[in-house]
């Protein structure tokens, strides 16, 4: 087996240690014997999106992303091909916000969106930033797994039919909202970094499966030893468990 | 009159705190609450000097200060980093007069990045001095880029010297938005530790005035080096000052013909050591005489403290990807077989955002001469797991408590190195004391 990662704007959208998300990937892969390639894809470089896996979108600063916004929209037809035919997509932050309908950055500015999602995100300085430490129960295809993270955005991101999971501790998509993220069965947009998967291995595995599937029938995962994982989670649920609020 | 009692009070809380063995920010935060514009109302002397930026910026103001010192030597300083507006306030007013002056000849200050504009508004500063900006604490400061447009923001009028790394984009960038200031750059020519290419966390890569991406001829370390523009004229400014010759072995580089040694021997430390020459210059002070202070320099504060707990122990703070990442370097140079401890904590001044390990290269310390790896602090886990991820070959333990982390590393045998975050800096001061031979 082998699993094909596309990192896009890979030296752009990097912010709060996204880049661990494809370490986790890639060891998860290795230690069972699944070959990994990752591949990365700048702003104007040819890559065929249909020919991965997996396609990841990290977060980035507000100045960067707008950088990038032209080279992403002229994908549009690329993205929508890959995800038909079954590649999986992990947005995290600015990734996410992007798939949406339009963004509106905390200087006003208007960024129009892929709209490949009915969500829209827009800032909104009277209540501020999400930020903190951050606890879901998230629906991964019916399973109910708690994933814990690190949120830190401006943007309230509204409009959204099938979230992730339900907020435990947190914001989520808007300021003490009520729901993370969104997941449609093929893309999955979330505001936690930390980064994502480290602490959370279930949700690792989970991705690493749903991307197989596209070239594999049958994904059997073998299990690894995840003590020093699920301690990391564990530690962070009992001390957001024993914070006021 | 106002005033007046305000200083007052500063001076008797500040004695009330002196006699229970404090000192801090307290009697200034107090003083601005009772009259937010004190430190408007008080004549200042013609010399004051502040330093900020991200790294190195304690060091490099007390080099300052001690060189000052040199030239006045009533010379004020806020010495041990209270570098927010109530500690400022603390240092000035605590050396104010009752009749409102301040009683020095020269005042030098650190000052945190977000708090540059209110110390701009408030003090007529007469020279800046910026070392760099790195991705730090993002949680509580914002991007990097939001740090840089309020600094840049609260230079608008400003009409002082501006002296600033010329190696790093994102600081050489502040002398567009700073029309009416005087700028001097300084710089470190390419050397042994100079590289063609960088894989480490950096910011910046775009030019400033135009967005095409910027050219290094080399860098020097993240994504500090030589650039350039390649489609206009950012970063084509001549240097007032350059330090050549660099042997970071012997800890040495020149400037201007005089041979300097530094107190450190990384690159980072001979841009603080070029920049406080630069002030020298500025301020007509021998190169000899500078040289004497940097060689005479002694670092406190978790940058290379020695401990002895039956074999010597050497502690370093950590606390951003770029300044991890230099410390790891340093360390990895030690060829032996060495045992590390690494406290991650994650309070309000450690940042609460912990995913900064994620951008620093803790592949540094994945060798088979690193036999254990010691992750303690609040987050001891999300430490084990960044290592984990990383492939570490040798043995992971985690104790989050410092002191059992420390009996662990006692009871081992290699080279000794702990790293800790801010919060956990002092714990471990007591805990390597407690535990010494
Ligand atoms: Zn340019």
């Amino acid at each position: 087996m082998k699993m094909k990662i596309l990192w896009m704007y890979h030296d752009i959208m990097d912010l709060y240690g996204d880049r661990g998300n494809i370490q986790v990937l890639k060891k998860r892969c290795l230690d069972r014997d699944i070959e990994v390639s990752i591949d990365t894809c700048g702003i104007g470089e040819q890559k065929n999106l249909n020919d991965y896996h997996l396609i990841f979108i990290g977060g980035g600063a507000d100045r960067e992303q707008h950088l990038l916004y032209q080279d992403l929209v002229n994908r549009k037809q690329d993205i929508l091909d890959a995800i038909k035919a079954h590649t999986f997509v992990l947005l995290i932050c600015g990734g996410y916000q992007f798939f949406g309908k339009y963004y509106i950055d905390s200087n006003g500015n208007r960024i129009e969106g892929l709209g490949l999602f009915e969500y829209y995100t827009e800032s909104n300085s009277d209540v501020g930033r999400c930020i903190g430490n951050i606890e879901i129960e998230a629906d991964l295809d019916g399973e109910k797994v708690s994933i814990v993270g690190f949120e830190n955005h401006g943007g309230q991101t509204k409009n959204i039919k099938t979230p992730l999971g339900k907020v435990i501790k947190g914001h989520g998509n808007v300021y003490r909202g009520e729901f993370e993220g969104f997941y449609n069965g093929q893309v999955l947009g979330t505001y936690m970094h930390g980064p994502l998967l480290p602490k959370n291995p279930e949700m690792a595995d989970f991705i690493i499966k749903k991307a197989l599937h596209k070239d594999y029938e049958e994904v059997m995962l073998k299990p690894l030893d995840d003590t020093l994982e699920l301690e990391a989670k564990e530690t962070m649920r009992k001390r957001m468990q024993q914070e006021k609020g | 009159m106002r005033a007046r009692i305000t200083i007052l009070i500063v001076k008797f809380i500040r004695a009330g705190l002196r006699l229970f063995g404090r000192g801090g920010s307290l009697p200034g935060q107090i003083a601005l609450k009772l009259d937010a514009n004190i430190l408007k109302k008080i004549k200042y002397p013609s010399k004051i000097i502040l330093v900020t930026g991200t790294n190195g910026k304690t060091t490099t103001n007390n080099m300052v200060y001690a060189l000052m010192r040199k030239k006045y030597e009533n010379a004020i300083c806020n010495v041990r980093g209270d570098n927010l507006m109530a500690g400022i306030t603390t240092l000035i007013l605590n050396h104010t007069s009752f009749g409102l002056k301040v009683q020095s000849d020269c005042i030098v200050i650190e000052v945190d990045e977000l708090n540059v504009p209110h110390v701009l508004k408030n003090v007529p500063v007469s020279t800046i001095l910026i070392n760099n900006f790195f991705r730090d604490q993002l949680d509580r400061a914002g991007e990097m880029e939001n740090v840089v447009g309020k600094v840049g923001n609260a230079l608008a009028t400003y009409q002082g010297q501006l002296v600033l790394n010329g190696d790093d984009p994102n600081v050489v960038r502040l002398a567009d938005v700073a029309p009416q200031a005087e700028v001097f750059y300084f710089g470190v020519a390419k050397n042994k530790l100079s590289k063609q290419v960088s894989d480490e966390a950096s910011e910046g890569k775009f030019c400033f005035r135009c967005n095409a991406v910027l050219e290094y001829d080399y860098y020097q370390y993240s994504h500090i080096g030589r650039f350039h523009c390649p489609n206009c004229d950012f970063g084509h400014h001549s240097f007032y000052l350059e330090a050549t010759d660099v042997d970071i072995d012997k800890q040495s580089f020149t400037v201007d013909g005089v041979v300097f040694h530094t107190p450190q021997d990384a690159l980072y430390a001979i841009y603080n050591c070029v920049g406080v020459i630069s002030i020298a210059k500025l301020y007509d002070i021998s190169f000899l005489v500078a040289k004497e202070v940097l060689e005479g320099f002694e670092l406190k504060d978790g940058r290379m403290e020695h401990f002895d707990i039956g074999r010597d122990c050497l502690l370093n703070l950590v606390k951003n990807p770029t300044g991890a990442n230099e410390v790891m370097k340093y360390i990895m140079r030690d060829q032996e077989a060495k045992d590390i401890v690494i406290v991650l904590n994650d309070n309000v001044q450690d940042g609460t955002d912990i995913s900064w390990i994620w951008d620093a290269h803790f592949d540094l310390l994945v060798d088979s001469q690193t036999k254990v790896i010691i992750c303690s602090g609040l987050r001891a886990y999300d430490m084990a797991l960044r290592l984990k991820y990383e492939n570490f070959t040798g043995e992971i333990i985690v104790l989050p408590k410092v002191e059992d982390a420390i009996m662990k590393l006692k009871s081992l045998h290699d080279h000794a190195y702990v790293l800790a975050t801010y919060t956990a800096l002092q714990p471990m001061r007591t805990a390597l004391r407690r535990n010494q031979k």
